[in-house]
């Protein structure tokens, strides 16, 4: 059996190189620098600021992944659900869900947890353009609650989970009148892939989910009256199946620990990995007896993760490019105009475009895309916060502007001078992931030398200059990449 | 209602045909030779897709006025018989369409019945999808008119530069929507002109930084690289290019002021600007009418009627009417019976407007039945909406549906 990638966008977007196999998977045991504590922090979270970066790597390698993998101590402070009257009017409610959850990408301190999360989101892709969205944020709770947790675990509590049940009609799967929807994503997106299961297992899987439903209170429920427990054929064994005994034949696959491993491995690593790559993390993962933290671990720490093949070598999500861009600006709270923004990216959070989730890979990337993500950064890093004392329509909140200022930039840099303004510039925001013409051309840039009068970088200019200079470094290929 | 059926013919081209269309129809609607894949199309033709979303009720819109049931299911929301624009005996058109129905007097109006596809999905999401993708019975991740982008554009040549290649798509919107969801082909969505930039503020020099940028070196050996690269560069010089062509047009009629007549002028302006531009999408919403009906229904069907009719006159005045077909779809159309708050729930087949100086005008298919309905009480589809894109692929782009649209499907001869 094998995994079918034939519509996968992300395929032939395999970074040049070789991969060296034997070493692929072992522990990394190179210099640690800034610029892999940075590469760490964008994959396995959404990015630092200096000061983020400079205390992972303080921690080394293994105290750096550890500390992401387990993070010591509560996260800040979150409310356990959003405003119930809000989440449940129409005008609000999905813009409600939406506004928590990303808040709670932008602040929280166990960023792996909140990255694995949005992984699971983007992996059972539930949309609330048909779910409502208090059972969008329980599906969020319940991905969270087990991100790092136990493959078999997880795919049982998502196939009881009321958002499911709606989103893929097993309410309403019963006896008299099976539906299939569940069945097949099942085993087509969510652990097997097309190709490893044929077109009777998926109705006697669907026979075995029948009575799983939700009750008026949309909390989950079996209905024994509803449920075939006649005998059921699935792939290749025959009982008096149940919906736990699907969800255990589907994870024994063994093509399962291959389709998984992929995804991981395009989500941390780089597109398209080689076959040999994803066996090897299979065989790791079956190991752990589909532990996701152990799995993940092994990602993170290895030579793989670190090589330069794997470095700045995939496209940010828009997810990842804007909550990067509000935690290295160092903004406290989500813009709430950034939903319209990530609609235009392409990715508004709990509304994938289909059951199949976002493509990722090259269709991230389109004209239209491209120029949303730098208005973004200009709207972001440009927006000062009204004078004190001026009138505005609504209260000013100054949590949603940019704590980062050009005087931090100008301290940090000791003084005026454009070389050292700008050698901070490309350090802390890309990592120096910034050829020399590029440096040319923003040094021309701060001392206006295209402009028809030269002006150098001075006390009157170096507001703007400076913000101009950080969204334009922002904006640079390299940041569009993790 | 009388019971008619529908002929199609397997063999490409026939036209759908009822008893008693009038004899002038009738010659319209007579099937044309299939053209020679790629030769006789004009390569300048243009497909507008009219996307009518929230669920558009059909039956409202061409209205059965004759059909006891229809006016027994609708006791507060039917179309009185005196208000109907009559097309003929039996139907007519929603009162406020009087623009498309000047259009169809002059013959440049097809109206398709009954289109629809088998198993309909009554969710706005998963229908809207199975229309864009035309895929009902597996998710793919393209869309239709992507895998047609996918197997014409990237196969032309020209520098990444070329406004033929950024500007052959046009979603004319905020975003990109999933029926011109292409793999190889970037589709740019043009909320308006004037955003459609890199907008640097008061701050000019930094525009023209950034114009710069993404033409040095490349950090690093990502091989997503070219794509940023290339992308970023139409994505800086293609709007400035755009509105440069775009000056140069201008609009021969007033077009009325609701956003979906003005997304009809811009799209006039593209299509007039020679930019190389196969195929614009605008959309126009929100049809979803489970409550007060009449008041929005009509009001949006006024939109689309008066901004259809304007687009026409201006396209006719600039000699481009002939270049240009515009199509309408919705993800579904509503339950025969209005529900308690005059209105109507989400239901299955709905008719398609076309639009265009070649389009054969008339009425294609049947009016769906109003009394032998499927188990939920919504009208049975005669047309699958795969026939209607076969035809405007195939006769009208000139290009081999199969490849694009899994199965076969017999085209409409509207075109």
């Amino acid at each position: 059996m094998t995994i079918d990638t034939s519509t996968d966008p992300q395929t032939g977007y395999r970074p040049p190189g070789d991969l060296d196999l034997a070493t692929a998977l072992a522990r990394y045991a190179g210099p640690f620098t800034r610029r892999d504590a940075a590469h760490l922090l964008r994959r396995a979270g959404f990015g630092g600021t200096a000061a983020e970066i400079e205390a992972h790597r303080a921690l080394g390698v293994e105290g750096a992944v550890d500390a992401l993998l387990h993070p010591a101590g509560a996260d800040v402070a979150f409310p356990d659900a959003p405003d119930a009257t809000l989440l449940a009017d129409p005008k609000t409610r999905n813009v409600t869900a939406q506004m928590w959850w990303l808040d709670r990408m932008l602040r929280t301190q166990h960023p792996l947890v909140e990255k694995m999360t949005l992984f699971w989101h983007g992996h059972f892709a539930t949309s609330n353009r048909k779910v409502p969205a208090n059972l969008m944020v329980e599906q969020i709770d319940l991905f969270r609650s087990q991100a790092l947790g136990h493959f078999g675990q997880l795919l049982l509590a998502v196939s009881k989970d009321p958002a499911m049940l709606v989103w893929l009609d097993n309410r309403y799967n019963n006896k008299l009148h099976p539906n299939e929807n569940y069945a097949r994503e099942v085993m087509e997106l969510f652990a097997l892939g097309l190709g490893n299961y044929g077109e009777d297992d998926v109705k006697n899987a669907a026979r075995a989910f029948t009575g799983w439903t939700i009750d008026k209170n949309q909390n989950f429920v079996f209905r024994p009256a509803l449920h075939d427990d006649g005998p059921k054929t699935f792939l290749g064994r025959t009982g008096n199946f149940g919906g736990e005994d699907v969800i255990a034949i589907v994870v024994s696959q063994p093509v399962h620990q291959r389709f998984i491993c992929r995804k991981l491995l395009e989500y941390f690593v780089y597109s398209d990995p080689e076959p040999a790559l994803v066996d090897a993390l299979a065989s790791t993962y079956a190991l752990s007896g589909y532990d996701i933290a152990k799995t993940v671990g092994t990602i993170l720490r290895s030579n793989v993760f670190f090589s330069t093949r794997a470095y700045r070598a995939i496209p940010k999500s828009p997810i990842e490019f804007v909550i990067g861009t509000l935690r290295f600006m160092e903004v406290r709270k989500v813009p709430k105009d950034t939903i319209a923004w990530l609609q235009r990216m392409g990715q508004e959070p709990l509304a994938p475009p289909s059951v199949k989730g976002w493509d990722g890979g090259p269709t991230w990337i389109n004209t239209g895309t491209l120029l949303a993500r730098f208005n973004y950064v200009n709207r972001v890093v440009k927006t000062s916060p009204p004078a004190s004392g001026a009138t505005t329509a609504a209260p000013v909140d100054l949590a949603t502007y940019a704590a980062l200022t050009p005087d931090d930039v100008v301290s940090e840099a000791g003084g005026l001078d454009p070389q050292r303004v700008l050698a901070t510039i490309a350090r802390d925001a890309v990592q120096d992931d910034v050829t020399s013409d590029v440096r040319e051309t923003m040094l021309d840039y701060l001392d206006s030398k295209n402009a028809p009068l030269p002006v150098p970088l001075g006390a009157e200019n170096y507001q703007d200059k400076i913000r101009g200079a950080l969204a334009l470094v922002l904006n640079l290929p390299s940041n569009q990449l993790n | 209602m009388t019971t008619r059926r529908t002929f199609i013919s397997k063999s490409p081209g026939i036209a759908v045909l009822g008893g008693t269309i009038p004899s002038f129809l009738r010659t319209a609607a007579f099937a044309q030779p299939l053209p020679a894949l790629g030769t006789s199309v004009d390569p300048g033709n243009v497909l507008l897709v009219i996307q009518m979303g929230g669920g558009n009720d059909g039956l409202n819109t061409i209205v059965p006025f004759s059909d006891d049931a229809y006016h027994r299911a609708r006791p507060a929301i039917g179309v009185a018989e005196t208000s109907v624009i009559k097309i003929d005996g039996r139907i007519g058109l929603n009162p406020v369409m009087t623009g498309l129905d000047d259009l169809f007097k002059e013959g440049h109006v097809a109206i398709v019945q009954g289109v629809g596809y088998p198993n309909p999905n009554r969710s706005h999401f998963e229908a809207t999808q199975i229309w864009e993708t035309a895929s009902p019975e597996n998710p793919v991740s393209s869309g239709w008119l992507g895998r047609y982008l996918d197997k014409t554009v990237s196969q032309r040549g020209g520098t990444a530069l070329d406004p033929s290649r950024i500007f052959s798509a046009v979603a004319l919107g905020d975003t990109v929507p999933t029926a011109l969801i292409a793999q190889h082909v970037d589709v740019p969505a043009i909320g308006a002109l004037n955003t459609f930039a890199y907008n640097a503020g008061k701050d000019g020099s930094s525009k023209t930084t950034a114009g710069t940028l993404y033409d040095g070196a490349r950090p690093g050996q990502s091989p997503y690289l070219g794509l940023l690269e290339n992308t970023a560069r139409n994505a800086l010089h293609g709007g400035d290019a755009l509105r440069a062509k775009i000056a140069d047009y201008k609009p021969a009629v007033t077009y009325p002021k609701d956003a979906f007549s003005q997304q009809l002028q811009l799209a006039a302006q593209i299509v007039g600007s020679n930019v190389g531009t196969r195929i614009v999408f605008v959309s126009i919403g929100s049809f979803d009418t489970h409550a007060g009906q009449r008041a929005q229904q009509d009001r949006l069907l006024g939109y689309l009627s008066q901004g259809l009719r304007a687009f026409y006159t201006d396209l006719a005045a600039h000699g481009m009417q002939d270049r240009v077909l515009a199509m309408t779809f919705s993800e579904f159309g509503r339950r025969v019976q209005q529900n308690a708050s005059n209105g109507t729930d989400h239901g299955t087949a709905m008719p398609l407007f076309v639009v265009g100086g070649k389009v054969k005008g008339g009425v294609y298919g049947e009016h769906p039945s109003l009394t032998d309905l499927d188990a939920n009480g919504d009208l049975k589809h005669a047309i699958d909406f795969r026939s209607a894109y076969a035809t405007v692929l195939e006769r009208w782009l000139g290009f081999d549906a199969s490849g694009i649209i899994a199965g076969s499907y017999d085209t409409v001869a509207f075109v």
